[in-house]
This record gives structure tokens, C-alpha cells and sequence, in this order.
């Protein structure tokens, strides 16, 4: 017996399509604001106030030449950036969405670790992608990715068991679901340096080193065209998503809030993507605000005070569950 | 010019009286005529006697037989020509490098356009023309006819060595990082950058060799296109130049006018580079708040000249176009916005964390090889070394107004980039002076269109540095030779000292801080 109702939330809502969809309008509110704040209007021309354009964008890389250079790893070159992007899209399938995630109501116990996994996975096929492309410009660049993450990974692992320790499981349906109180307001230390280093992680300014255009002209995407620079991009803003919808499941109650009528998924789901929207316009904010970053004054920066600091949190964290929180 | 300059020449003359004969009041202080390779004395001399004696540019002459070559030399108060030839059929000559590091390009450029052998100069090889230059063919030379030069084919593959354990970055031609096309092949090893070897001459346009064959007043327009930025200090190097030969005095508000249109361009100038810097840094947000608030002074040269960048304002005797009473309020409208948006700016340059860790110590480049290398303008004088020709020798109505010379010591990028925002405040108070003491009277006076026979140098201080220019007539209505050297020139030498054993990430921010203009340079 076939499914439907599965099938229709993996391909539909709260599946592919729908975050897809959201992948991006996000990026048109990035756009748009980024535009704002510098003086500028941003995207305008397609749809009302140009937000067609990244669907534009996306179509009009689809329909270019492809060119593969001759001294590139053919087979990493070519399916790196799609096996990115379909990782990034099974991890956020993990996550509570309108109540539950995508395949199954509850999740399973650990589901948290595998989507950080994932999120790593993902990252090292960028790096893959530009090291397959056997450009110099492109090998500095995924030397810098490697680098950065390895770097950035730790702290946000250990940061990202600061609200499972708080909730006392590694499940994200179980962390999302059991915030009578916000963790944002429980552990704002942790909340804080979550949003750094998910900025370090998603390759934001001020750490958005890997691809500096004025040193490394593309990045890892010098070499890319057509359809696989349309994925690598979509890669990007598929991780923003992800990485803004991690901090609303762990720190932001999830999708809850108050439900006033009719479905509670509906109501669910518009309070993931007001939440979801919120995270990213102040991510954005912090990328328009900062110069980048040199490589080793970003290694520096989380060697020495990010993971010191996760570590001091986790520390924090623990002693605030064992004998504050109770009192409470 | 006052006798602060005696000194220089009588150290010269206590050490070579009989040997080089010293024309006093000729191309700039004083000019010397030498021989049989004592240049190098001459200039040992200067070197000893004043410790800021640096190379302006070196200029090479065609005089029929022999071939001459000018080394302009500047020190703290004076501005000395050192004057040698070399016969055409063997055009030997030694270097001066191991005297003055920093003529290393202009004495390639020489004996890349004119065929002087310097001897002792390490480079070799095209540094200005195209790498399928025919062989033997010099265009500066009188008996080339540039529409004949038939340039040789290319080979049909480059074969490039290969050296598995090194890293070339290449920056340029295309390169987001150069608004220009110049080429910087850079060596790095892991990120750090062991080498940079420069190629310019992507647009030379040879707009020397094609100012020989306009007219004087042509050549005005043309010496204009040399730089779109800095289009009128270009082009009042070469007025300036002119009017020394005839020996023209400029009317007072002509003079007042010049300085104005001078400073817009100064003005902006340095708004569009302390923007473009916080683009290099990956600050976009600096980058298109700078490039607003320069809009209004482009609306200015529009209202001052009449366009938005080629103003086209200077001409032999005056100024083309005389300043209306009723557009000055606008003027200080304008200046007076500007100025109350400096203070975010300035703090913003002083105290924004990301800004200071990408320009503090990077690219540090001392004061002794400041003045070694001979560079030029915010580059000199962000590591101490003072020059400025609006003080040093002023000219037009810049010793009549009052302004400050603008010094920071610690050298890096973050110092050059601080002369130019505290420049902007002086710009902005010379232009509101130079607009409330506007004398009345002629904007311009009549000149002949034939040059008597002579020759002159003229100096100014363009926003990246002290511009020269060397003009050489013939009483014809044709220039016999129009010399530029612009400051981006000068400049480059400090650039591939200051590059080496840094992070390959602070090439862009080091490189953008010497505000480098490239069409400029290739000419």
C-alpha cells in the first residue's frame, strides 16, 4: 500500500517544494535588505518588488552552457554540487516544520547529530567541488572552507548540546517541543554565540573568507557554470535556511506558538517562517555591518575565544540545569 | 623660487666645480649638464647632502645624434635636472638604481620606449609595449613612424613553466579586484606571498608619442584622457608646462578657478578610494555609502566645468569657462553636507574593529624606503615622509590659501588611507576659501598658438601624488616631446616591496591603499 500522504509531504509541504520556495523568498529578503541598508533598492523587475529574481536568477543559470575544464575530476566536478544540495534538503526535512518533520511525526532520538553531520557532509562537498575544479583560485578558496570548518564545527556542535542538555535529549522534536520557556531566554550566552558561529559556518561576513572576490575573484565557483553553478548557489542559500531554522528549533520554541483558529499546522508553519525570517534578517544585519575577516584572524578568533567560549558555555549550561533551573 | 635651495647646489659645487656645469632657474631649480657618467657623482652629492633626495621620473630625449636622458631629481626644497646624453649607435649608460632604488621602472621604461641600455638595471625585457614589439624599434624615437610598426605574431602556445610546489595567483588583467587592466603574477606559498612580478602596458595608448604630432591646444584634450580621475590635474601639468615656456601669467581668478576644479578632483578622488578600500576589505556597506555621498561633487564638476568627469576647464592662459556668482551657494551647500557626514566617517575608519584588523600593519612601508623608493603623494606621506607640492613649491593660488599637510607616521594602509580622509576636510575648507576670496577680473588671457623654443617641467599634487610633466618645444605649433609620469608609477615599487611575506588576503587592501590608476600608467 502506497503512502499518499507521505508522499505528499516529502514532494510538497512540508517537503522539496516548500522549502524550496522558502530557500528563495529568504534569499529575496536578504537581498532586499542587504539592498536597504546599504542605500540601494535591490531586486525590483521581476514580480512585485523583484521577488521573482532569485527564481530568475536560478532559471537563467539552468539555462547556460555547461564548460567543464580540462584538467578538472570529472565526476566530483560535475555531481558535488547536487549531492550537496539534496543533503542539505534531507537534513532540513529532519526538522519540526508545521508540528512535525517531514518523515515522521517524532523524529528519533540522536536525529540532532545527524543533521550537524549533515551540515558538515555538505560543507565538504563545497570543498570537493572547488578542489575538483583544479583552479588555483578555486584551491585557495576550498582550502579556506576546509580550514574555516574544521575550525567552527567543534564550537557549534558543543554549542548546539547546550538546549539538547537543557531539554535532555538529542531528539530536535523533543528539544522544539519541550520550550515552555524560549532556551533563548534560559541560555542567551549560548544563543549569542550560536548565531557567530553559525555565521563563521555558512560563510557570512565577517568570515565569509572563502569566497573574498578580491582575492579570489569566484571562489570555489570560478570554474562552475550553467546548472551546477545554479545548484552550488542554491547549496548556499539552502545552508542559510538551514542554519536559520537550526537556531529557531533550538533556541526559538520551534514552530509553536499560539494557535487561533483552524489547523494548528498552518499556524505552526507561519510561526517556523516568521521565526525563520527573523533569525535571517539578523544574520543579515551582521554580515552588512562587518569588513571580512583574514584567514588567520578568523582561525584565531575561534581558537582562541569562540571554542574557549562554547566550552565555557556547555560548562554554564550544565550547572544552570543541575541546580538553578530546578529552583525555578 | 627662495635661496633655500642654495645649499643643495653649493654641496654640488664644493664637489664637482669644473667638472658639470649648473644652469640655475632651468627646469626647476637648477639644471646640470654632465658627461662621461658623472650623473652618478652629481647625484651622490645630492644623496649625501639631503637625505629626502628621491627620483621624480627620468626623461628620455631624442636630439637628433644623441640620445638625452633627464633625471629629475627632488629634495627637500629643490627640484634639480641632471642632464646626459649617450651617443644613438651605442646607447650605453650606468644605472643609478644602486644611488636610488626606486628609479628601477623609470629607467626600464626608458630604455623600453627609447632603446638606452642602463647598465646594472636588473630588468629586462617589454615593461610598457606588447610582448610581440618588433626588436630594435623605439617608439620615441624621432624616425619611427607609429602607424608602420608591425607588431610581430603572437607564437601559437605559450608554454608557461611548471613548478608543482608553488602557487601563481594571478591578479589581472581581469581581475575584480583591478578596475584596469594590469597584470601581478604573485607567488604564494600556503597563503603567504613570496614574489610579485608586474606587468603594465595593457592599455598603453602612446599618448606621448601622439601628443608629438598635435597641437598645443589638441594636446590639451588629449593628455586629458590620460586619466578619467584625475583628468585636471593631467591636463593643468600640461597648461603649467606651456605657460612656462611662454612665460604666461595667469590672471588671479583663472588661478583661483584651477585650484578649485584641482580640489573637486582631489575630492573626489579620495571619496571614490576610501570607498573602493571597504569594497577590497569585503565591506560593501562602506563601499556604497562612499560612493553616495561622492555623487554630489560630481554634480559639482558638472557645475563648475560643465560635465561629470571630463571638465576640460584648463586651457593655455586661464580657464575656459568662468564660475557664476549665483551657482557658489550651491557649491557650499554641497561642501557644507559633505563635511557633517566626516565625523561618521572618520570614526568609522578609527574605531570599526573589522576596518582595523584588515588595515592596521598591513602593507608597512618605513619612511627610509619611503623616500628610497621615491614614492609619491598619500603613499609618502602616510609613512612620514612629508612631500606635497601644494606646499613644497606651491603653485596657482595654493600659497595664498591656508591648509594643512597632512602626515600620519605608522605607514601602513590604515595610515595612507587616513591622509585621504583627513584630506577631504582640507579639500573642503580650500574650495570654500578659494570660493569666498574669488578675485574679480579676466578668467583668461590670450596666448599664441606657436611655442617659442625652450622647455619646462610642471608639477602638481593629483590626488594619488605629484604629477609631472616635462614639455619640449620647437617654436612650431608641435610639441617636439611630452613627458608624464604619473604617480601610480612612482608608486609601484612600494607596492611589490610591502606585498612580500604577507597573507595573500592583504593584497587587494594594500594594493587599493595606493589609490593605483593604471591607464595612467601605461599612457
Amino acid at each position: 500500500m502506497i503512502d499518499f500522504d507521505l508522499i505528499l509531504r516529502i514532494l510538497i509541504f512540508p517537503g522539496f517544494t516548500f522549502i524550496l520556495l522558502l530557500t528563495l523568498f529568504c534569499e529575496w529578503v536578504e537581498r532586499k535588505l542587504e539592498a536597504r541598508l546599504q542605500n540601494r533598492v535591490g531586486p525590483m523587475v521581476a514580480g512585485p518588488g523583484g521577488i521573482l529574481q532569485p527564481l530568475a536568477d536560478f532559471i537563467k543559470l539552468l539555462t547556460k552552457e555547461e564548460i567543464e575544464p580540462r584538467d578538472a575530476k570529472k565526476t566530483v566536478f560535475k555531481f558535488a554540487p547536487l549531492i550537496a544540495f539534496t543533503i542539505m534538503v534531507f537534513a532540513i526535512c529532519f526538522l519540526p516544520i508545521d508540528g512535525a518533520s517531514v518523515l515522521s511525526t517524532t523524529g528519533f532520538n540522536g536525529d540532532l547529530i545527524l543533521i550537524l553531520t549533515f551540515s558538515t557532509i555538505a560543507s565538504f562537498l563545497l570543498f570537493l567541488s572547488g578542489w575538483a575544479s583544479c583552479n588555483p583560485y578555486g584551491t585557495i578558496s576550498s582550502a579556506r572552507v576546509l580550514t574555516q570548518f574544521l575550525g567552527y564545527d567543534i564550537p557549534l556542535f558543543l554549542l548546539a548540546l547546550t538546549p539538547a542538555f537543557i531539554a535532555g535529549s538529542l531528539s530536535i522534536f523533543v528539544i522544539a517541543s519541550s520550550q515552555t520557556v524560549p532556551y533563548i531566554l534560559l541560555a542567551p550566552w549560548a544563543f549569542v554565540l550560536f548565531i557567530i558561529a553559525m555565521q563563521a559556518e555558512l560563510e557570512k561576513d565577517p568570515f565569509d573568507v572563502p569566497d573574498a572576490e578580491s582575492e579570489l575573484v569566484g571562489g570555489l565557483e570560478t570554474e562552475y557554470t550553467g546548472g551546477k553553478l545554479a545548484f552550488l548557489h542554491l547549496t548556499r542559500s539552502v545552508q542559510i535556511v538551514f542554519g536559520a531554522a537550526l537556531v529557531v528549533e533550538l533556541f526559538l520554541d520551534g514552530p509553536h506558538g499560539p494557535v487561533f483558529f483552524g489547523l494548528p499546522a498552518f499556524w505552526y508553519s507561519l510561526w517556523f517562517v516568521l521565526k525563520l525570517l527573523a533569525v535571517v534578517i539578523v544574520t543579515e544585519y551582521i554580515t552588512t555591518l562587518f569588513a571580512r575577516l583574514r584567514i588567520d584572524q578568523v582561525l584565531s578568533a575561534n581558537w582562541r575565544i569562540i571554542l574557549p567560549a562554547a566550552i565555557l558555555s556547555l560548562m554554564l549550561t550544565v550547572a544552570m540545569v543541575t541546580w538553578v533551573y530546578p529552583l525555578v | 623660487m627662495p635661496n633655500s635651495n642654495i645649499d643643495i647646489i653649493s654641496a654640488i659645487e664644493s664637489k664637482l666645480k669644473d667638472k658639470v656645469q649648473i644652469h640655475l632657474g632651468q627646469l626647476g631649480t637648477a639644471a646640470i649638464n654632465t658627461s662621461n657618467g658623472l650623473h652618478r657623482d652629481v647625484l651622490k652629492a645630492m644623496v649625501e647632502a639631503d637625505e629626502k633626495t628621491a627620483i621624480s621620473a627620468i626623461t628620455g630625449l631624442d636630439l637628433g645624434a644623441n640620445l638625452g636622458i633627464l633625471y629629475h631629481i627632488r629634495t627637500s626644497n629643490a627640484f634639480i635636472t641632471i642632464r646626459a646624453e649617450v651617443p644613438k649607435d651605442n646607447p650605453k649608460i650606468q644605472t643609478i638604481t644602486d644611488i636610488i632604488p626606486g628609479a628601477v621602472f623609470h629607467e626600464f621604461e626608458v630604455s623600453d620606449l627609447l632603446g638606452v641600455v642602463f647598465e646594472g638595471n636588473s630588468l629586462s625585457g617589454h615593461f610598457v609595449l606588447s610582448e610581440y614589439w618588433p626588436e630594435g624599434v623605439y617608439p620615441l624615437r624621432k624616425d619611427v613612424k607609429a602607424n608602420e610598426v608591425k607588431l610581430n605574431p603572437p607564437p601559437a602556445e605559450v608554454k608557461q613553466p611548471e613548478d608543482k610546489n608553488i602557487v601563481k595567483i594571478i591578479i589581472g588583467p581581469q581581475h575584480p579586484a583591478l578596475l584596469e587592466p594590469e597584470k601581478f603574477a604573485v607567488t604564494v606559498e600556503g597563503e603567504t606571498v613570496t614574489k610579485v612580478e608586474p606587468r603594465i602596458g595593457y592599455v598603453h595608448r602612446g599618448i606621448e608619442k601622439a601628443s608629438e604630432s598635435r597641437t598645443y591646444v589638441q594636446d590639451v584634450y588629449l593628455v586629458e584622457r590620460i586619466c578619467g580621475i584625475c583628468n585636471a590635474c593631467h591636463a593643468y601639468g600640461f597648461v603649467g608646462a606651456v605657460e612656462k615656456i611662454l612665460k604666461t601669467e595667469v590672471p588671479p581668478r583663472a588661478k583661483y578657478l584651477r585650484v578649485i576644479t584641482l580640489e573637486l578632483n582631489r575630492l573626489h578622488s579620495h571619496l571614490l578610494t576610501l570607498g573602493h578600500a571597504g569594497l577590497e576589505i569585503g565591506y560593501e556597506t562602506l563601499f556604497q555609502y562612499f560612493w553616495r555621498d561622492r555623487e554630489p561633487i560630481m554634480d559639482l564638476i558638472e557645475l563648475t566645468g560643465g560635465n561629470r568627469v571630463y571638465a576640460s576647464l584648463m586651457t593655455v592662459g586661464g580657464v575656459r569657462r568662468d564660475l557664476k556668482d549665483s551657482d557658489i551657494p550651491k557649491i557650499k551647500t554641497t561642501l557644507e553636507n559633505l563635511r557633517k557626514k566626516l565625523p561618521f566617517y572618520r570614526q568609522l575608519y578609527e574605531n570599526e574593529p573589522s576596518i582595523k584588523a584588515r588595515m592596521q600593519n598591513v602593507g608597512v612601508l618605513k619612511r627610509e624606503d619611503a623616500i628610497k623608493l621615491s614614492v609619491v603623494g598619500p603613499v609618502a606621506r602616510g609613512s612620514g615622509y612629508d612631500i606635497d607640492v601644494r606646499k613644497d613649491e606651491p603653485y596657482e593660488a595654493y600659497g595664498e590659501i591656508p591648509f594643512k599637510k597632512i602626515v600620519y607616521t605608522s605607514g601602513d594602509t590604515w595610515a595612507r588611507m587616513n591622509v585621504r580622509m583627513d584630506e577631504v576636510e582640507e579639500s573642503i575648507n580650500i574650495i570654500e576659501y578659494a570660493v569666498d576670496h574669488l578675485p574679480a577680473g579676466p578668467f583668461r588671457v590670450d596666448v599664441p598658438r606657436n611655442v617659442t623654443a625652450g622647455e619646462a617641467v610642471s608639477r602638481n599634487e593629483a590626488p594619488r601624488g605629484e604629477l609631472f610633466y616635462y614639455v619640449k618645444s620647437n617654436g612650431t605649433a608641435y610639441p617636439e616631446r611630452v613627458k608624464v609620469r604619473t604617480p601610480t608609477f612612482a608608486n609601484i615599487p612600494s607596492f611589490l616591496k610591502t606585498a612580500i611575506g604577507e597573507n595573500i588576503a592583504d593584497v587587494p587592501p594594500n594594493f587599493v591603499s595606493l589609490d593605483p590608476c593604471f591607464s595612467c600608467t601605461d599612457r
